[in-house]
């Protein structure tokens, strides 16, 4: 098997050390880039798997970026922000980027969210018949969903909410995001503010603690994010 | 005046006794058109020069002349002919509408002249308040065109925010919008809202010093007008409607001056906001960056079974918060924090607790209940700040009360959602109660003490503000802190089910 190869782009050294030596392995290679254009250049010629992207870049706004890179490879992108403006982070995710973290990280945090975001390209979980994150059993074909073996009556939005998020997990989707995609324009006025309650209501159904939620992380601010957590059973 | 209407009528007298005598020597040549004719000319002629007096005075007289000197039997009112009154009187009438038409033809023309002269003095004060660069210059133009308009010598214009030393007229008439005139004997009139005919009149007698004016703008009075003369203001009524009508650029003057300033105000504001949102994003950047690099260096040391690398982790966690609290301290009292109220559910509130403080605490230290019933609790707030408050709250429990149990307890009263953070530690110190939501930056006797409440308890009360709830602190009964955060509920039960059944 190739090695898996991940692009880590900041102008900071120090940044690029610590993140290549937290995801180098023996299946994962890393290679670095100090600015946009090299960035672009490096991206084009290894095709990463995955590319770590620093805002505060001193050629091009992390945006513009983002936006460049998306225009020709799906390789999920992981945002590196030292700023915490909400809206920057949702207009990153709007641009295509799929996932954020703010500095300062924790480096298990980041292991974490790049293994998440590699899982789901490794194996396109939107062609699995099946989602499984710990005791939740996501059945796309039947479309049903079983917490402990037991089906879970959920309202056809819930679901939809559901499916949208675990086909992306991993990937942090905003609110409006998750809003165009469940109600696909089928909703007029202001049914986008009823997501969060829509949210909560999916999550007692599904989560064994509402509050020390699982499988739906609510991302502050920016919207929600689904977590395949392993199998514990 | 009194010169320049008699003057016409007498040369016009003259002009008609000197035809009478030119027609008399030649009178048995002329036929009584003829006469007629002439006689005509002349009635048109003095009312054209001299106006309708002169005119009708004309014609009466050659009226009589036409009479005594040209129908026989002559040097008599008496008339032989029957017809020759028909003469007599077409001629009496056309002389009496002639002047009358020419009257009123000049008085036509005389008007427009009028109205074309305040045309251009309107015209004149456009160009000028809007050509003119700076506000105040403008003003100034808008006051010169006045004074010479109306022939003061002296023209000013009182803004409402700086008429505090223009003396308690300028004061009365800003605040009953009201106009105002002082007299040559030094009483004052006060009009209701415009002169009357007999104050119009003092107006154009000259016995009137000084005239002030209310300007209004947007149903509001935003300065006033004072036009003075000292020999007396001889204001006629072409004028007074003209001063009238003018008052009313004055005032768009003045309320330019406002919004110029205005706007100034606001650009030095932005420009001041962007400085600083520039200056933070950059101290955020170069101190997040270190820290960044210490956590993952201080995580390789765990790998290697360090067990000090936990305390340089959660210590430059420490750090981060403390970067943070400045960074929105800095922020609020800019005025600069945006918050956005949206329709938030309890659960998402306090999931997102348990998450944030997971690192800090584990469920076996912090107990999150939600109420027992069904129903989603639900509030208009800021999802995003009310979770700082409640981390900041948890935070300092676990700080100041170690090795026990911090339980959060959320339920609805009435038009409110109130969520308590409740612990086993001391309590506040009684005589620090009244002080613990102050910024450490406001307490000179008090060292700053950056690790404990003095900052984050500042910022959690202001941002539970901003989104219109409260923060407040009381001691639980048994020992310990109870801090409660209110925030405005929601009722959304209908429509969800609604939503619900829709989809």
């Amino acid at each position: 098997m190739r090695k898996c190869t991940i692009l880590v782009v900041d102008d900071e050294p120090q940044i690029r050390r610590a993140v290549h030596h937290a995801l180098e392995d023996d299946d994962t290679r890393v290679v670095e880039a100090a600015n946009a254009s090299d960035a672009l250049t490096v991206a084009g010629a290894e095709q990463p798997e995955l590319i770590i992207l620093d805002l505060g870049l001193p050629d091009k706004p992390g945006i513009d970026v983002s936006r460049e890179l998306r225009g020709w490879t799906d390789a999920p992108i992981l945002v590196l922000s030292a700023r915490q403006s909400d809206e920057e982070k949702v207009a990153l995710l709007d641009a295509g980027a799929d996932d954020y973290m703010t500095k300062p990280f924790s480096t298990v945090e980041l292991q974490a969210r790049v293994r998440a975001l590699l899982r789901r390209t490794r194996t396109g979980t939107t062609n699995e018949p099946q989602v499984r994150s710990g005791a939740l059993l996501i059945d796309l074909v039947a479309r049903t969903a079983a917490v402990r073996g037991e089906t879970v009556h959920l309202t056809p939005i819930e679901w939809e909410l559901l499916r949208v998020l675990a086909t992306q997990a991993g990937r942090t989707l905003t609110h409006r995001q998750l809003f165009s995609k469940v109600w696909s324009g089928r909703s007029s006025g202001d049914a986008q503010q009823y997501l969060r309650v829509h949210v909560a209501h999916l999550r007692r159904k599904i989560e064994d603690d509402p509050v020390r939620p699982q499988y739906i992380i609510t991302e502050p601010g920016v919207g929600y994010r689904f977590v395949v957590q392993p199998d514990r059973e | 005046m009194t010169r320049s209407r008699w003057l016409p009528l007498l040369l016009w007298l003259g002009a008609l006794a000197v035809a009478t005598a030119v027609m008399l020597s030649v009178r048995s040549d002329l036929d009584k058109a003829h006469v007629t004719l002439v006689l005509l000319l002349i009635v048109l002629g003095a009312s054209a020069a001299g106006g309708r007096t002169a005119g009708v005075t004309i014609a009466v007289m050659s009226f009589l002349v036409f009479n005594w000197f040209f129908l026989p039997p002559y040097y008599t009112f008496v008339i032989a002919n029957p017809l020759d009154w028909l003469v007599l009187v077409a001629f009496l009438v056309t002389g009496l509408v002639a002047a009358q038409l020419l009257y009123r033809a000049q008085e036509e023309a005389r008007i427009a002249r009028e109205r074309a002269a305040e045309i251009d003095r309107l015209a004149t004060l456009g160009a000028e308040t809007l050509s003119v660069g700076s506000a105040e210059a403008s003003l100034r133009a808008v006051t010169e065109v006045i004074r010479n308009a109306t022939g003061a010598a002296r023209c000013e214009v009182y803004l409402r925010d700086s008429a505090r030393d223009a003396g308690p007229l300028v004061e009365w008439v800003i605040a009953t919008s009201n106009a105002a005139a002082e007299q040559r004997d030094g009483t004052v009139h006060l009009h209701a809202s415009r002169p009357t005919e007999a104050e119009l009149r003092a107006l154009e007698g000259g016995s009137v010093l000084s005239l002030l004016l209310p300007l209004h703008s947007r149903e509001r009075v935003v300065g006033v007008l004072r036009v003075e003369n000292p020999d007396g203001l001889r204001l006629d009524r072409p004028r007074w409607r003209f001063l009238d009508a003018i008052s009313y650029y004055a005032a768009l003057a003045v309320e330019r001056i406002r919004l110029v300033a205005d706007a100034e105000r606001a650009e030095a504001l932005r420009e001041t906001n962007r400085l600083k949102d520039a200056l933070l994003a950059a101290v955020s950047h170069d101190l997040r960056t270190p820290l960044t690099t210490i956590k993952a260096l201080a995580h390789d040391l765990g790998v290697l079974g360090d067990e000090r690398s936990e305390i340089i982790e959660s210590e430059a966690d420490r750090l981060n918060r403390t970067v943070a609290d400045l960074l929105d301290l800095s922020s609020l009292n800019a005025g600069a924090l945006p918050v956005k109220v949206e329709l938030n559910a309890l659960d998402d509130l306090l999931g997102a607790l348990g998450q944030r403080t997971e690192s800090t605490l584990g469920s076996d230290r912090l107990k999150i209940s939600l109420p027992a019933e069904e129903q989603l609790l639900v509030g208009r707030f800021d999802l995003v700040h009310s979770l700082r408050i409640l981390a900041n709250l948890v935070e300092n429990a676990a700080k100041y009360a170690p090795d026990t149990r911090v339980e959060v307890m959320a339920s609805r009263e009435g038009q409110e959602l109130v969520i308590s953070v409740l612990d086993h530690g001391p309590g506040v110190n009684p005589q620090d109660v009244g002080r613990i939501f102050d910024a450490f930056y406001r307490s000179d006797d008090r060292p700053p003490d950056v690790g404990g409440a003095g900052l984050g308890l500042s910022i959690a009360r202001r941002l539970a503000e901003a989104q219109g709830g409260s923060l407040s602190y009381a001691p639980r009964d048994g020992g310990g802190s109870v801090f409660t955060l209110r925030l405005p509920a929601a009722d959304i039960s209908e429509t969800t089910d609604e939503l619900l059944m829709k989809s």
